[in-house]
């Protein structure tokens, strides 16, 4: 039989899934995961080679078809998914050895590299969002392979994508309505009207993916409830990629706006709120996971304001951090994951002098958290400096704003959470520490010396994988010059430079007024008047949405229930038996056996017979 | 075998045969279970023959002359043969799993009787194409859905059982008030003579109110939560494989496929299933007995076919009708794993129990898929229903009806996860495992092919939109 290779990245993981239910022993569980997720690996680079193919076999009929197509973009993400998968597998082998359930894991890991990998090669939206949808569920399976807890955020994760996915649909209904067409690479609309309602509906369910606010709330209690494995295989990498590159789909081919429409500006500023808050959660974040993910939320709001900007810097700027960011975001996590699996714990207070027992852990950390904050010379400093400029052309200076005041808090962060645990005095709350062994460290090499050559070298993953994202767009294409990026002397890069000046003084004043512990420098900010009010309504969930929703839906039933549900219900209990009840007792009454009474009523009922059948005759008359 | 010897067969060997289960029981118990498993397992073929019958894109009719006006007519088309497979398969796994289920209650072959003949009864009604025998069946289904739901003839149950053939029968008396007002502008009761006609708003009405009752719509709806006291391998097949799938076939049959209906009721059906859906999705958010959550969530899912029905495009009756199979499947699926659970601990009401997917890890996860599948997530088959409809309804430029309906699938996920998570996670509250491996199998198979409608969708896809196309003919 001839299996067509654009099916392949999706049969693979299938096999593999399935195969590995049958395994007994854990090491073997171990040797297929990675060997499976090399495999899909390197069918995903053969395939990044060509670049070009297309399958289309019939399925539902209505324009429904099974349609899978590989070109320059979707080829790289794809790529990178399955690079992400392996790093992740290859450290799983050791930090999920402890696990009860490593073959549930591993069955889910597979399932959600075959959803992803389907999502990627998608070209008919109902194909798409099959895939796209199985993901809620192997998501929602991880997340309960964490603590006994991990279920209550298994199922705000459900209900939060979930609802996401459901816009998502709508939006595609209603383009499907207006285009008549389901192909997505054959649609292509001016995003106004109706077809402006399908693209923000579209942009929900993508953004949700990614993280982006309100639909975030998850992502900092799966740090906690989940296993960071499972952090840095969704939240932090494949969820951001997909997310984003529907975003950009969206964006760039299926619809079109021009910079500051309206469909721009509400991209805009969902980017931008979405990178202040959560950075200012993320600042007084005590447990290291926790601030890794409120991290992962923030930075979606840079790819959000990349792309809403609508100019070619701001766009590939976006594309190209949703890359930097699934680098060194799951460097990070796998680094928290790494100091877990040493110290038992994540807890900054608990931390401190890592860096001598575990210098190759400090090392990436560092590598990555440098990136993420946007230090030169490595791969954030880039695209974030891209997404500024492209955010300064729309000369709506605001967001431009938010976005430093983003990488000044970001920094601030990192300083803190490195301060905390790697450097610093030793604690004396653990017991001895050592470096974990090779699977555990590689991946997180790996990471960082991306980090550090995609900063050096940006034109090269720029070319590689981001590029091919506007092949339909020449003229873009024409207008865009990296020179910028080598030179350090121009305004924006120095203002951004500033930031990080003042991230390093806000560390440092904190740290002195905590009496030199590190973990309490933002403690400062956490207690300015006004903030700190609002720091408490956060952490009592006052903002959650997730928690306000629930209860808004838990009232809104209750009210259905009682004024309408209810009512009815009353009706057929109580008003049709008591109505029946009171008609049986008087006709019980009127039936007393006498004949005098029984002779009354033959008389009037003869009577009005007569009357009508006389006014009957008299109308025949 | 010829077609209508076929369909003839479908439909008398459950009725006539179930007849002969009490004279069975007086062999032996096994007798009549061997009996019993039979009279469904044929019925649950022989459609099956059928379908290539389905396939070819004609309808065949088959008449039987009486006297005048009330010839016994058989419609044999893709709607009534994707009906009767999917109707009598998942009545053939629920009467497998009763075999475990009732094992020790009394009044055994009356149960039986009773089942067999419901299924029987489904089929006339599926196959009828004049009102007057499509009226018997009817009355036929709610004589033996009266005695399910009172089988344990306490108090409750009795009144409940009432409750439940009280309203029905309203609103079938209802119904029949309408098909003779159709009988009076037409002068037959023929359906296949009578496509494409126009009929008045108040026949509409009538005829609506009986279908509405049967297939529990708000209002008509409250009998379906109380009939929880029936036991529940009847409940579920109250709610998955007959009963309410009753009134949603007759919409199609006389609404979609003979009738054109009025410009009113074109714009107002839409507003009433959404409005059905989501007031019972509330109620199943607020409920804490577990089968009376899912009745409602039954309720609930039907305003998805009413809604993909009424659309009258390809794409909502496709939905409509995939809609019918996969919600039969998981919900029965639904239904049989909380009737497990009530099996073995004796108990419904949610905050009693609690992390049972430890002693219970089958049924919770059986349970998971079927929820899954009625939510509408993929790769599960209720993804596909639920899209069509959706798609249906927006094609038909309902937009905000649309809007209505997703709200309510997160409703749905809302208040199924809020049961799964009482049932079966958290602390364990009582320690029971599974036993009877009938009624296991039965909830494994339906949670399988829950999966694999999603996976294989494409097959029964092309059977509901050959039907699709056959009922829309005369749809302008």
């Amino acid at each position: 039989m001839n299996i067509d290779i654009l099916l392949f990245p999706i049969l693979l993981p299938l096999i593999f899934a399935v195969m590995g239910l049958f395994l007994k022993s854990k090491k073997l569980i171990n040797y297929w995961a990675v060997l499976g997720s090399a495999a899909v690996l390197y069918c995903a680079y053969v395939l990044f080679g060509i670049k070009q193919a297309s399958l289309v076999l019939p399925w539902l009929g209505h324009g429904i078809d099974f349609d899978l197509k590989l070109y320059g973009f979707n080829a790289a993400i794809l790529l990178w998914v399955n690079i992400f998968t392996f790093l992740v597998v290859l450290y799983s082998t050791i930090k999920m050895e402890t696990s009860t359930r490593i073959k549930e894991y591993y069955l889910y890991v597979f399932l959600t590299v075959m959803f992803a990998n389907g999502s990627v090669l998608a070209d008919n939206f109902v194909l798409f969002l099959f895939f796209w949808g199985g993901l809620l569920i192997t998501l929602y399976m991880l997340i309960m392979l964490g603590n006994l807890n991990s279920y209550k955020t298994a199922l705000k994760s459900l209900i939060l994508l979930g609802l996401c996915d459901f816009c998502l649909l709508l939006g595609v209904v209603l383009l499907w309505k207006i285009s008549g067409s389901l192909k997505i690479s054959a649609i292509s609309l001016e995003a106004q009207g109706l077809a402006m309602i399908s693209f923000l509906l579209i942009m929900i369910g993508a953004i949700g993916k990614a993280g982006a606010m309100p639909f975030h709330n998850w992502i900092p209690d799966a740090a906690i409830d989940a296993p960071v494995t499972v952090m840095a295989f969704l939240p932090a990498s494949l969820e951001k990629l997909l997310g984003i590159y529907l975003l950009t789909r969206i964006s760039l081919d299926v619809f079109h706006f021009q910079m500051n429409s309206p469909v721009s500006i509400v991209l805009m500023t969902v980017g931008a709120i979405t990178i202040v808050f959560a950075v200012m959660m993320a600042l007084i974040q005590k447990d290291f996971k926790r601030l890794l993910s409120y991290h992962a939320v923030s930075q979606v709001g840079y790819m959000i304001l990349g792309i809403g900007t609508g100019t070619p810097l701001g766009i590939v700027g976006g594309i190209f951090h949703m890359l930097n960011h699934a680098i060194y975001k799951t460097g990070l996590f796998l680094s928290s994951g790494s100091v877990e699996l040493a110290a038992g714990t994540t807890e900054m207070k608990k931390l401190g002098g890592l860096m001598k027992s575990m210098p190759v852990t400090g090392l990436c950390f560092s590598v990555c958290a440098l990136s993420i904050s946007g230090v030169w010379p490595f791969n954030g400093f880039v695209s974030k400096e891209m997404i500024f400029h492209g955010s300064y052309e729309t000369g709506y200076l605001i967001f431009t704003i938010a976005a430093w005041v983003g990488a000044i808090f970001t920094f601030a962060s990192f300083l803190k959470a490195g301060h905390s645990i790697f450097f610093g005095a030793k604690s004396t709350e653990i017991p001895e520490v050592k470096e974990n062994s090779w699977p555990v460290l590689v991946p997180m090499i790996i990471l960082s010396a991306f980090c550090i050559l995609f900063g050096v070298y940006s034109i090269l993953p720029l070319k590689l994988f981001i590029l091919p994202a506007l092949s339909g767009h020449p003229e873009v294409l024409a207008e865009l010059t990296f020179t910028h990026n080598l030179s350090l002397l121009n305004p924006i890069a120095l203002i951004s430079m500033g930031c990080l000046v003042i991230a390093f003084g806000l560390h440092y004043l904190g740290v002195k007024k905590g009496q030199g512990k590190a973990y309490l420098a933002s403690e400062p900010v956490h207690n300015l008047p006004i903030i700190k009010t609002i720091y408490n309504l956060a952490e009592n969930r006052v903002f959650d949405f997730y928690e306000q929703g629930v209860k808004l839906i838990k009232l809104l039933s209750k009210v259905i229930y009682y004024t309408v549900d209810r009512p009815i219900d009353f009706v057929y209990e109580r008003v049709v038996t008591v109505t029946g009840r009171i008609v049986i007792f008087i006709l019980r009454v009127l039936h007393n056996g006498r004949f005098a009474n029984y002779l009354s009523w033959s008389l009037a009922g003869l009577m009005a017979l007569g009357y009508v059948m006389g006014t009957l005759i008299k109308k025949a008359g | 075998m010829s077609i209508s010897k076929i369909t003839l067969l479908t439909i008398f060997i459950p009725i006539i045969g179930s007849l002969f289960i009490p004279l069975a029981g007086l062999i032996s118990k096994r007798t009549r279970s061997v009996w019993a498993v039979l009279l469904a397992g044929t019925t649950a073929l022989l459609p099956i023959l059928l379908i290539p019958q389905a396939f070819s894109g004609t309808e065949l009719i088959i008449r039987k002359a009486l006297f005048p006006g009330f010839d016994f007519i058989l419609v044999i088309d893709a709607l009534s043969i994707f009906m009767s497979v999917v109707s009598s398969f998942i009545g053939l796994l629920i009467v497998i799993y009763s075999l475990g289920y009732i094992k020790d209650d009394a009044n055994q072959n009356e149960y039986y009787l009773m089942v067999v003949m419901f299924i029987g009864s489904m089929m006339g009604i599926v196959y009828s194409a004049n009102l007057v025998f499509l009226y018997l069946f009817w009355e036929i289904s709610a004589i033996c859905c009266w005695r399910l739901i009172g089988f344990y003839r306490g108090k409750q149950q009795v009144i409940k059982a009432d409750k439940a053939f009280l309203v029905t029968f309203f609103g079938a008396a209802l119904m029949l008030l309408g098909f003779i007002a159709i009988y009076n502008q037409t002068g037959t009761f023929d359906l296949t003579q009578m496509r494409g006609l126009a009929v008045s708003s108040t026949a509409v009405l009538l005829i609506l109110l009986g279908m509405l009752s049967k297939s529990a719509t708000v209002p008509l709806h409250t009998w379906l939560p109380d009939a929880g006291v029936a036991p529940t391998p009847v409940t579920a097949i109250l709610h998955a494989a007959v009963l309410v799938k009753i009134g949603v076939y007759a919409f199609a049959r006389i609404f979609c496929y003979t009738f054109q209906l009025p410009d009113f009721w074109l714009q107002t059906l839409p507003i009433l299933a959404v409005v059905s859906s989501l007031v019972a999705a509330a109620a199943a958010t607020v409920e804490h007995d577990m089968k009376r959550i899912l009745a409602y969530s039954t309720v609930s899912q039907i305003g998805y076919i009413f809604l993909g029905f009424s659309m009258l495009n390809p794409l909502g009756v496709t939905g409509g009708l995939l809609f019918i199979l996969m919600h039969g499947l998981s919900k029965a699926g639904l239904f049989l794993c909380a009737g497990v659970v009530e099996h073995n601990t004796h108990k419904r009401d949610i905050r009693e129990l609690g992390g049972l997917i430890i002693t219970m890890p089958i049924t919770a996860i059986t349970f998971l898929v079927c929820a899954l599948s009625v939510i509408g997530i993929p790769p599960l088959g209720g993804f596909f229903s639920k899209f069509m409809v959706i798609a249906g309804t927006v094609h038909g430029g309902h937009y905000v009806a649309a809007s209505l309906a997703l709200f309510t699938a997160l409703l749905t996920a809302f208040y199924l996860f809020r049961l799964f998570n009482a049932v079966f996670l958290g602390e364990l509250k009582v320690s029971i495992v599974e036993k009877t491996p009938a009624m296991l199998f039965v909830i494994i198979t339906l949670a399988v092919l829950s999966l694999l409608a999603g996976i294989f969708v494409s097959y029964p896809a092309r059977f509901a939109d050959v039907a699709a196309l056959e009922i829309l003919r005369y749809v302008k």
